[in-house]
């Protein structure tokens, strides 16, 4: 099998580890063949704490990838969050000098590299440099300027930056298993590219990625990303506030989450209680589930009630036409998509990757969005260059770029 | 009250069998026999009594009465209750005569409509008359259908509780409240229904079963009398290990007792388990004791136990109880509901007593019972005459009864100091925590902490 035509998603997430092995195939299609997952440990809010542990749950997760699909790993998509990662828009500008009318590829570089000059902290770098809108000249709508004629180029970017020890700590994790990262991508870029079509991001749409630790959303307006962000709060927060309320084991409150959890208030009966056992089946405490609900509403509702002031802020709720997509391991928690419908006031898909070819349990569920969406990623970047060849070392050029940084 | 019976063989202390006699009226209360019929009652006699054939013949009742042949023609009383009670009055033989021999009448209606609102209350009268126990089963309608329904309802109602010895009243907002909105519409009715036909059945078989501790007629009165406003109700049956717990538990988890919550605010309440031989006073104890966790200190508690056979291994709970009508009346109507006497047993000739209050009499009291015994405007007048005169005089009132009087005197006050100790808020002392964050780097978002707990952020007290 050609190396060329894999790609491996690793997303090293707050709850679990997970590395998904794709296949591009002949008629640009990518199948899964295979996902490796284990439980996170050394991981909070999205970044490792605790390295030589992650690292061996990464490990885990890498070589039961590897049993699965039969694949032997060398390189890896690595996806990145945290609460660090911050994002803005901003605009670069290229004059041709005399005499040259026609834009080429040198000034789409320059121009992009003129929209990274920006002041950033010492300790920061920069993630992602997306491409919004090309203007030649000042006209607008240009999708792709090279070979146009023009005196100035103009170009809208979506910056993404982080601090850059922090970025390191994972890259260096998988490096330390002699894996290369191809490539670093914030995980709410790439669980867009898993859960978007085309048009939905045309529409303009909101995907809000609720896993363990972070909540990632990307907003996507006319088809290219507007904003993003992550705000470190996650399913481990609403475990947490339920440990504390109704005071119980974490492990407990976690299994009575994912077991009895809905966010809807007023569905349970005046009084109803869940009965907590224990291994032994021994009768414990009575909880009230509406107390247990009323916990995982106060901290839900927050938490996307944040995300929504964040996007109102930037003024870009408005322009959000397809709605809002969450997915993720916490948007599995019952009557999510009534809240988060509330709280936007626009529809609301509970989303899962888009259909694959290969191991069908992979998309159809919501924990595995971030991984699909990185190998989905690689496979969308490889399609724009295909002739150069070059990817590997462009990604290279990426992440030494990362480190000079 | 509670008597020990030594012999459990024997169906009470008297010996004598209890003829129970369910009597449906009106449409709503034809549903309801039709469920307590196909839920199962032992040695019951049912009956139906109905304006409508249609809804008459459907019934599965064994005796069935038709009111109104002529007044009527076989067609419903289309909601007025003047047309209820005239078609009533004149099959008032009938009745009678279908009643002739019950000593405890469970009468369900559902109020509201003509029927059953018209013609309840005379059925009741006949029934005491006949010198049977009456105990009704109303059910009060939805508030949207209708102020109208709901003022004969709430008519009809007084008039009931005039005549029979106690009502217990189911109202359908409540249990609505307990279905859930998106369940369907027949469910919410058919879980009425269940209800209803549940606590009827349970009443029955409380008297009827054969008792270590037996609980009489006399002691359901007592409960069910106490209170006006909302029967509480449940019944759980379970088995295995942990059977007591689970057949409480289920018990208290019926709609009508909001976990127990209710029951705090009740002054009378029993508890009837029945089980196999096998039931141990461990057993008991476990249920008791989780019982008091549910009860005030004031309440008095009727406990029963029955031995049967035929429940195997498994036992089952029964808690009968009713509310007052709410702390915001006036305290001088509760104590008089409150302490109307009860008839241990069927009294063959009823002597017209009047009632005396309590030494500690206030002066709202009789004005209270004065105007309880003015009928309402809204009905014939002839309605009103046959069915209050003879109310007064079927009112069995014995001093000895006087004690009880005493003995409530104290508690509605006592409620309400309660109650206002309930709703005084609790300020929460609870050190910030952040739990297993606590190491990690904060999340702070517009001068919020995040990683403690949204509800301690916003101060929502949770149970």
């Amino acid at each position: 099998m050609a190396r060329d035509n894999i790609f491996v998603g690793l997303e090293i997430g707050t709850s679990k580890i997970c590395a998904v092995v794709a296949e591009a195939r002949n008629d640009g299609t990518l199948k899964v063949v295979g996902v490796g997952s284990v439980p996170a440990r050394g991981v909070r809010k999205g970044e490792i704490v605790d390295f030589e542990t992650a690292k061996r749950c990464v490990h885990d997760a890498i070589v039961d990838a590897e049993e699965k699909s039969d694949v032997e790993i060398s390189e890896v998509y690595l996806g990145i969050t945290g609460s660090h990662i911050r994002s803005f828009n901003n605009r670069g500008v290229v004059v041709l000098e005399e005499g040259r009318e026609e834009i080429d590829e040198q000034d789409l570089d320059d121009v992009r590299t003129n929209a990274r000059e920006v002041s950033l902290p010492m300790e920061d770098c920069i993630l992602h440099t997306i491409i919004q809108h090309y203007y030649v000249d000042g006209q607008d709508g240009v999708l792709n300027p090279v070979g146009l004629l023009g005196k100035k180029l103009e170009a809208d970017f979506h910056i993404v930056y982080g601090i850059r020890t922090r970025i390191q700590n994972a890259i260096r994790c998988v490096k330390e298993l002699e894996l290369e990262p191809a490539d670093v991508i914030i995980n709410s870029f790439a669980t867009a590219q898993a859960i978007l079509e085309k048009n939905q991001k045309q529409l303009g749409a909101i995907v809000i990625d609720i896993g363990g630790g972070t909540t990632d959303f990307v907003v996507y307006v006319d088809g290219a990303v507007k904003q993003s962000g992550v705000l470190a709060i996650g399913g481990d927060h609403i475990t947490n506030d339920i440990s504390i309320g109704l005071k119980i084991p974490s492990a407990r409150a976690e299994k009575l989450k994912v077991e009895e959890g809905n966010v809807t208030l007023g569905t349970a009966f005046p009084g109803e209680t869940i009965l907590l056992k224990d291994e032994t089946g021994f009768a414990g405490r009575e909880i009230e589930r509406e107390s247990l609900n009323q916990i995982i509403h106060e901290r839900l509702r927050e938490g996307l009630d944040i995300v929504k002031r964040q996007i109102e802020a930037d003024q870009n709720l408005h322009y959000v036409g397809a709605g809002v997509f969450i997915t993720g391991g916490c948007s599995q928690i019952r009557g999510l998509e009534h809240l988060a419908s509330d709280i936007f006031g626009m529809p609301v898909t509970m989303a899962h990757a888009l259909p694959m070819a290969g191991v069908t349990s992979a998309f159809e569920n919501p924990q595995f969005s971030t991984a699909l969406g990185l190998v989905k990623y690689a496979h969308l970047v490889q399609m724009d260059r295909p002739m150069s060849g070059g990817l590997i070392k462009n990604a290279f050029q990426k992440i030494k770029g990362i480190f000079r940084n | 009250m509670v008597q020990l019976n030594r012999q459990y063989d024997r169906a009470s202390s008297s010996g004598e069998p209890i003829h129970v006699k369910v009597v449906g009226v009106g449409g709503a209360g034809s549903n309801i026999l039709d469920r307590v019929m196909l839920d199962g009652i032992e040695a019951a006699d049912l009956v139906a009594i109905n304006t409508d054939v249609q809804s008459l013949t459907a019934s599965v009742a064994a005796h069935k009465v038709q009111l109104g042949r002529n007044l009527t023609r076989g067609l419903g009383s289309g909601g007025d209750p003047e047309l209820g009670y005239a078609a009533a009055e004149e099959a008032t033989d009938e009745i009678r005569s279908v009643l002739q021999g019950g000593t405890v009448i469970f009468l369900c209606v559902g109020l509201g409509g003509g029927t059953g609102s018209g013609a309840a209350p005379l059925v009741a009268q006949i029934a005491k008359e006949e010198n049977a126990l009456v105990l009704a089963f109303a059910a009060v309608p939805f508030s949207f259908e209708g102020r109208r329904r709901c003022a004969q309802a709430e008519e009809s109602l007084t008039r009931l509780r005039a005549v029979c010895d106690a009502v217990v009243c189911f109202e359908n907002d409540r249990m609505a409240e307990i279905t859930l909105p998106r369940m369907g519409i027949h469910e919410a009715f058919a879980a009425a229904d269940l209800t209803v036909s549940q606590s009827i059945r349970s009443v029955a078989a409380l008297m009827q079963r054969p008792g270590l501790l037996h609980i009489g007629f006399d002691d359901v009165c007592t409960v069910l009398r106490n209170g006006d406003a909302r029967a509480l109700f449940g019944y759980g049956e379970a088995d295995g290990e942990n059977r007591a717990h689970d057949a409480l538990a289920k018990a208290l988890k019926n709609p009508l007792m909001n976990r127990g919550a209710l029951l705090e605010d009740a002054f009378h309440a029993i508890v009837h388990i029945c089980g196999g031989p096998s039931v141990t006073l461990g057993e008991v104890q476990i249920i008791m004791e989780e019982l008091n966790r549910h009860i005030s200190e004031q309440t008095q508690l009727f406990m029963g136990i029955g031995i049967e056979t035929r429940m195997g291994n498994r036992l089952s709970v029964s808690i009968l109880s009713s509310l007052g009508s709410g702390s915001d009346k006036p305290v001088a109507q509760r104590r008089q509901r409150t302490v109307h006497p009860v008839e241990p047993a069927p009294v063959p000739d009823v002597k017209p007593e009047p009632w005396k209050p309590a030494p500690s009499s206030n002066p709202p009291l009789p004005a209270v019972a004065a105007e309880q015994s003015v009928p309402p405007e809204a009905h014939a007048e002839r309605a009103t005459d046959e069915l209050m005169l003879p109310r007064s005089d079927s009112e069995p009132h014995k001093p000895t009864h006087v004690r009880a009087a005493t003995k409530t005197d104290s508690k509605p006050q006592l409620a309400i100091v309660k109650k206002a100790e309930v709703k005084q808020e609790t300020l929460q002392f609870e050190p910030i925590s952040r739990g297993r964050f606590e190491k990690s780097e904060p999340t702070i978002i517009d001068g919020q902490d995040l990683d403690v707990p949204t509800f301690l952020r916003k101060n929502i007290r949770i149970r």
